[in-house]
């Protein structure tokens, strides 16, 4: 029998651990993603290919140079989360920004959005929405000028070019509502990675399948949405779209599966994200049915993330077996 | 049989296939064993006898010392060469008793079955053979049996739980007990239940060990007038923990820092049911036990009858050695066991196991992604990831605040934590201090 010379590991229990990982989490959001950003590339050109390359590309490099600089571990650009926020930086942009305009949300969304925080985890808002945020102010009009997509598939009517604006615009402001069959498959002006529905709903599917998307969250967020905007529809069909139309347009799929819940920037008990899915649902109606903007679902996710730490603190679950609760709340 | 559970917890791969089809095997007789006077919960017992003297199998060795506290009894017969401190699993001190073994008389040494006084078994004489033979808790805790089977004036015991789960992955000792020794197992319920009259005695048992459910129900058959049921619960981790597994069964939660028998209940793992058994019928106490030495560092992995105090190097060489150069040797199961430096231990009353890995795995530490896994696996509802962080950040008061000293260290949360954090070192980490400072 032999002892080990240099000695046995020793480690505090347990002594097991799951073979889920924080990059093998990411790599199977970003391979949800894949679909969504190949069938963008199809609808809008090669053009698209090139924005993605820019922004994973910056948002990668802005980190290393931060972890560096910090003379920190530049590991962490391998774990795939600033790749999903350069990848979903580009699908929440129009299809004509320019490259340059690009570089530099990716490098605002993880500089300011990530890394000034103390990088993964430890960020409040949602980085590519950071970014997104910060070319809308800078850039309003850059922002806002939406091509319509190539006819990728044969429906009646092809594209459904309503002035080349957004469908929630048309609707919003010219009272023009887009069929939901081109909403469903992104045949529809709109930001590069949000117009294809469907794909986003099945790859958040398997993402909540996969216990990487809190299902209560895109519940709370898609319910109150469609709830609320059904309410009006049903008071005032002629005025209101319906609430299948607000489910499919703009950016709220991909809002609701891919941004909301990132996991640093969202509640972390199950009732927390419940809270958290109602309140955006809510912000996002106040806007696109009152407010000045066609669009809402950005300002509502970043203004959920504001109060995520509140939501924590007030949906903590009852202690097992504390006095002011009969425990197992959740 | 119902299927029911805790809500929360984790899976972790079970690894029992290993050794749940091998049948108890005894262990030679060691030439000499080193046996400590802490296996128990408590203060260490005191010794009674000291180097020189000469001692027959069962005979008391070492004396509780205190309330909550246990008798030590030499499992051998021989002569005591010397008393030394070593350490304990875990890192403290401990005082240990050599003793040098004189096999024929060992093992011409028996306990014969003894007929039991059934209709005289109350409370105190029940909790009194409990006390002379030294038994604790053998499912890990080590809790005096004898001060849990004794409730405080005004308190009543009115449901048994037989804790028969062994939810932690690798270990069959208890899964082997139950299929082999049965009917022991229910001879002492009875005699529980004539001294307690408990309204109800649920035996718990997760569902990967049905045939050892099968077999207890067939012995509790036989018993009419037991109020008995054998629940199969679901597989999952940590279905065994006293407070997860009370609830499991009875529904009752057990209040914050206060013991089982706050909601009528006592909880015995079925190894110690067994000991009850040899106390009642044989007299015998608490000298030997069944653990599980497994894992892929080990040539035959075996469930092992061996005396409490050999040294852990027998077992390892009864399983046909060590296969390699195993990285990592763990006292106890891998969810709570001890990571053990050197192989100079010995096998204790709360020992449910060896495990001997050839490729542990000791991910590194990322940074926190906020996913809330911790959150969904904490059996207590705890917000594992806060208390940890809290924990580093010396906020020990805040600690608190968020139940830090609810934590029952099963690890449920670290295992599923896909940053690897040491969640369990953190908040123990922090427990410490709240002790410490009183806070
Ligand atoms: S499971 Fe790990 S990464 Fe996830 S919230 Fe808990 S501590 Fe953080
Ligand atoms: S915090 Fe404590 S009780 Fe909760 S899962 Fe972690 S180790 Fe178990």
């Amino acid at each position: 029998m032999t002892e080990k010379k240099e000695g046995y590991i020793l480690t505090s229990s347990p002594h097991l651990f799951s073979s889920s990982t924080t990059p093998k989490i990411m790599y199977t959001v970003l391979a949800t993603l894949l679909p969504v950003a190949i069938v963008s590339i199809l609808l809008f050109g090669m053009k698209v290919l090139l924005l993605y390359a820019v922004s994973i590309a910056t948002a990668v490099a802005t980190e290393a140079a931060v972890k560096a600089a910090r003379r920190q571990s530049i590991h962490s650009i391998y774990d795939g989360s600033a790749v999903i926020t350069g990848l979903l930086l580009v699908m929440v942009v129009p299809p004509d920004l320019s490259p340059v305009f690009v570089a530099l949300g990716a490098f605002v969304a993880i500089f300011i959005g990530k890394e000034v925080f103390g990088g993964l985890g430890a960020n409040v808002f949602n980085p590519a929405l950071v970014g997104r945020a910060f070319l809308s102010a800078s850039y309003p009009v850059q922002m806002t000028s939406y091509s319509q997509p190539q006819a990728l598939f044969p429906i009646a009517g092809g594209v459904d070019a309503a002035g080349g604006a957004t469908p929630l615009a048309a609707a919003r402001f010219e009272g023009v509502v887009t069929p939901l069959k081109s909403l469903l498959l992104g045949q529809i002006g709109g930001s590069i990675g949000e117009t294809c529905a469907l794909l986003i709903i099945i790859g958040g599917l398997v993402l909540i399948a996969l216990k990487i998307v809190d299902w209560q969250l895109v519940l709370a967020y898609l319910g109150t949405v469609f709830l609320l905007t059904g309410l009006f529809y049903l008071i005032d069909p002629g005025t209101y779209p319906s609430p299948l139309f607000h489910l499919l347009s703009g950016g709220l799929m991909l809002g609701a599966f891919y941004m909301a819940t990132d996991m640093a920037t969202s509640p972390y008990t199950p009732w927390g994200n419940v809270v958290f899915g109602v309140g955006a649902g809510l912000i996002v109606v106040v806007i696109r049915l009152f407010g000045g903007f066609p669009e809402g679902v950005m300002y509502s996710i970043l203004l959920m993330n504001a109060v995520t730490p509140l939501i924590n603190r007030y949906t903590r679950p009852k202690t097992f077996g504390s006095p002011s609760g009969k425990g197992a709340v959740s | 049989m119902v299927k029911t559970s805790f809500p929360k917890g984790v899976h972790p791969p079970e690894e029992k296939d290993r050794t749940s089809n091998i049948p108890i095997t005894d262990l030679p007789l060691p030439e000499k064993i080193l046996i400590p006077l802490s296996q128990h919960l408590g203060k260490p017992a005191k010794a009674t006898k000291g180097r020189g003297d000469t001692v027959t199998v069962g005979e008391r060795i070492g004396e509780a010392d205190g309330f909550i506290s246990a008798h030590v009894h030499s499992p051998v017969s021989g002569k005591i060469k010397k008393l030394v401190q070593l350490p304990l699993p875990g890192g403290r001190m401990g005082e240990y008793m050599e003793i040098e073994v004189d096999k024929e008389a060992t093992e011409a040494f028996s306990f014969p079955e003894k007929e039991f006084d059934l209709e005289n078994a109350t409370q105190e004489t029940v909790a009194q053979a409990l006390k002379e033979a030294g038994i604790v808790g053998m499912g890990g805790a080590t809790f005096p049996a004898n001060v849990k089977f004794t409730p405080p004036k005004g308190k009543t015991l009115d449901s048994l739980i037989i804790n028969g789960a062994e939810c932690e992955p690798y270990l069959t000792c208890d899964h082997r007990m139950m299929l082999e020794h049965a009917a022991e197992i229910m001879a002492a319920i009875r005699i529980l239940h004539k001294a307690y009259a408990f309204e109800q005695i649920l035996v718990g048992i997760e569902e990967n060990k049905s045939d050892a459910a099968q077999a207890l129900k067939e012995e509790a058959d036989k018993y009419q007038d037991l109020p008995i049921q054998v629940i199969t619960t679901k597989v999952k981790y940590p279905q065994g923990a006293e407070k997860m597994l009370i609830q499991a069964l009875t529904g009752r939660i057990v209040p914050m820092g206060k013991l089982p028998l706050e909601v009528g209940a006592v909880v015995s793992n079925v190894q110690t049911v067994y000991a009850m058994y040899e106390a009642f019928y044989r007299e015998k106490p608490l000298i030997e036990r069944v653990l599980t030495v497994t894992g892929d560092g080990i040539a035959e992995p075996k469930n092992i009858r061996a005396p409490l105090g050999t040294p852990i190097a027998k077992l390892y060489e009864f399983c046909g050695g060590m296969k390699s150069e195993p990285r990592k040797m763990i006292a106890g199961g891998p969810m709570m066991g001890i990571a053990l430096p050197t192989i100079d231990y010995s096998v204790m009353k709360g020992s449910s196991g060896y495990l001997l890995f050839d490729r542990p795995s000791v991910p590194e530490e990322g940074p926190c992604i906020m996913c809330g896994r911790c959150v969904q696996a904490c059996p207590m509802n705890l917000v594992p990831l806060r208390i940890a962080a809290l924990a580093k950040a010396e906020q020990y008061a805040d600690a608190k605040e968020y139940d830090a000293t609810s934590c029952v260290e099963c690890g449920a949360c670290a295992y599923g934590c896909p940053a690897k954090i040491r969640l369990v070192a953190w908040i123990r980490y922090a427990k410490n201090f709240i002790n410490i400072r009183g806070l």
